[in-house]
């Protein structure tokens, strides 16, 4: 689900320019499957599916597939348009040293909605 | 070169505001019924740059845009100090009503987003005939925190890239990609810590319980017009509110918690209607 956040894509080419100071390893949860994600000066350099016996990460983004899903859409519903619509709905929790996300939020975000389809005009 | 020239002045003044002496600034254009526009917490009036520019709501109002103490182009008062902002709902109320006994404007419109939108509420609360209507953008009651506001002022995170990256998401993915960053970039510009002082008012200071009961929609007329992508005041809460004044709400497809900064075209449909029958 979110192994392609390593293809080469244009978008996230362009991101790194917003975290070229950030390294860091993050894990999202489907509840079902963790992915491993590890950013090197902001470029996603690997993503590996679990199940993991020891996974190292610094922080965790946890929500049900489904949820994951309807984010993902081309355009999201209210509500799962954003992390942190998702979190105050209480569908997805952060977890862990949440400073490299804080401080990249805009970052992050946009690294993940690079994995919607293709998105519209109109659409950051 | 020939250039395009807007219809909007912009000024400055000293207001007394609760004893202390404030630098403000304010932008308007038009002219009829004052219309006073109150921004969203962490930026500033450019929010309201379409309707200082729509030709059809300038003939019949005087649109009014002041910046907030310690925003955009108004100053912090004498003696400030980075850190010590807070707004509580007393020192908020005392702002507009010195702005618009200031500018000696009579019976004015107020329209608020955000921490305007619940602002409002507390004007039809205490003043309910000092107004000719009130217009609640964004409007709820009151709002639980639900992400840590302290991640809004920490010297090892850019104030800016944070307050923007808060702010974008509250917007719709639909609404207009440069009106989308311009709206984003104004919360880019705000000063450290000004954005969580204002949110002490919106999830502290002026949460609203059971005195909303005490609004009175005869005696002023209030509309309350709430965009559906917009998690913090949703159309959810804004229905309740309305639905405890006994008045109608107008949730608007396509927009979030800016609209009249993120998607104006689409807002405009919307306020349209109001202002005319309000007109």
């Amino acid at each position: 689900m979110f192994k392609s956040l390593i293809d080469d894509n244009e978008k996230r080419s362009q991101l790194s320019i917003m975290a070229q100071y950030l390294n860091t390893s993050f894990m999202i949860s489907t509840i079902e499957n963790e992915y491993l994600v590890n950013i090197e000066k902001g470029v996603v350099k690997n993503v590996e599916e679990g199940p993991f016996v020891m996974p190292s990460y610094v922080f965790k983004l946890t929500a049900p597939k489904n949820e994951w899903i309807k984010f993902l859409q081309h355009i999201p519903e209210p509500g799962s348009h954003d992390i942190i619509a998702m979190l105050r709905r209480k569908v997805l929790k952060f977890e862990g040293d949440l400073h490299p996300l804080m401080s990249h939020l805009l970052y992050f975000k946009l690294l993940l909605a690079s994995l919607r389809p293709a998105e519209s005009k109109n659409e950051n | 070169m020939k250039i395009e020239k807007e219809p909007i002045s912009g000024q400055y003044g000293k207001f007394k505001i609760d004893g202390i002496d404030y630098r403000i600034y304010w932008e308007e254009a038009g002219q009829g019924i004052p219309l006073v526009c109150l921004h969203t917490a962490g930026s500033d009036g450019r929010q309201y740059r379409a309707l200082l520019n729509d030709k059809k709501i300038l003939e019949k109002f005087r649109v009014i845009v002041f910046d907030m103490p310690w925003h955009g182009k108004s100053s912090p008062p004498e003696n400030a100090k980075v850190g010590n902002y807070k707004l509580s709902t007393d020192f908020y109320i005392s702002q507009i009503m010195s702005f618009i006994n200031g500018l000696e404007l009579v019976k004015p419109v107020v329209m608020g987003c955000s921490i305007g939108g619940r602002i409002i509420l507390h004007l039809a609360i205490n003043f309910p005939d000092k107004f000719r209507a009130l217009i609640g953008l964004q409007s709820a009651g009151h709002l639980d925190p639900y992400y840590d506001i302290s991640w809004l002022h920490r010297q090892d995170v850019h104030g800016g890239e944070v307050c923007g990256g808060i702010a974008y998401g509250l917007m719709a993915p639909t609404s207009p990609k440069s009106d989308k960053f311009e709206t984003m970039w104004h919360y880019m510009q705000g000063g450290p810590g000004i954005f969580k002082g204002d949110l002490f008012f919106y999830k502290f200071d002026g949460n609203i319980g059971n005195e909303i009961k005490k609004i009175d929609n005869s005696k002023c007329p209030i509309y309350l017009l709430t965009g559906e992508y917009d998690y913090s005041a949703t159309p959810e809460e804004t229905k309740s509110l309305a639905d405890t004044i006994g008045i109608e709400m107008i949730k608007m497809k396509n927009v979030g918690h800016f609209p009249m900064s993120e998607n104006p075209k689409e807002f405009l449909k919307y306020l349209h209607p109001v202002l005319n029958k309000i007109s």
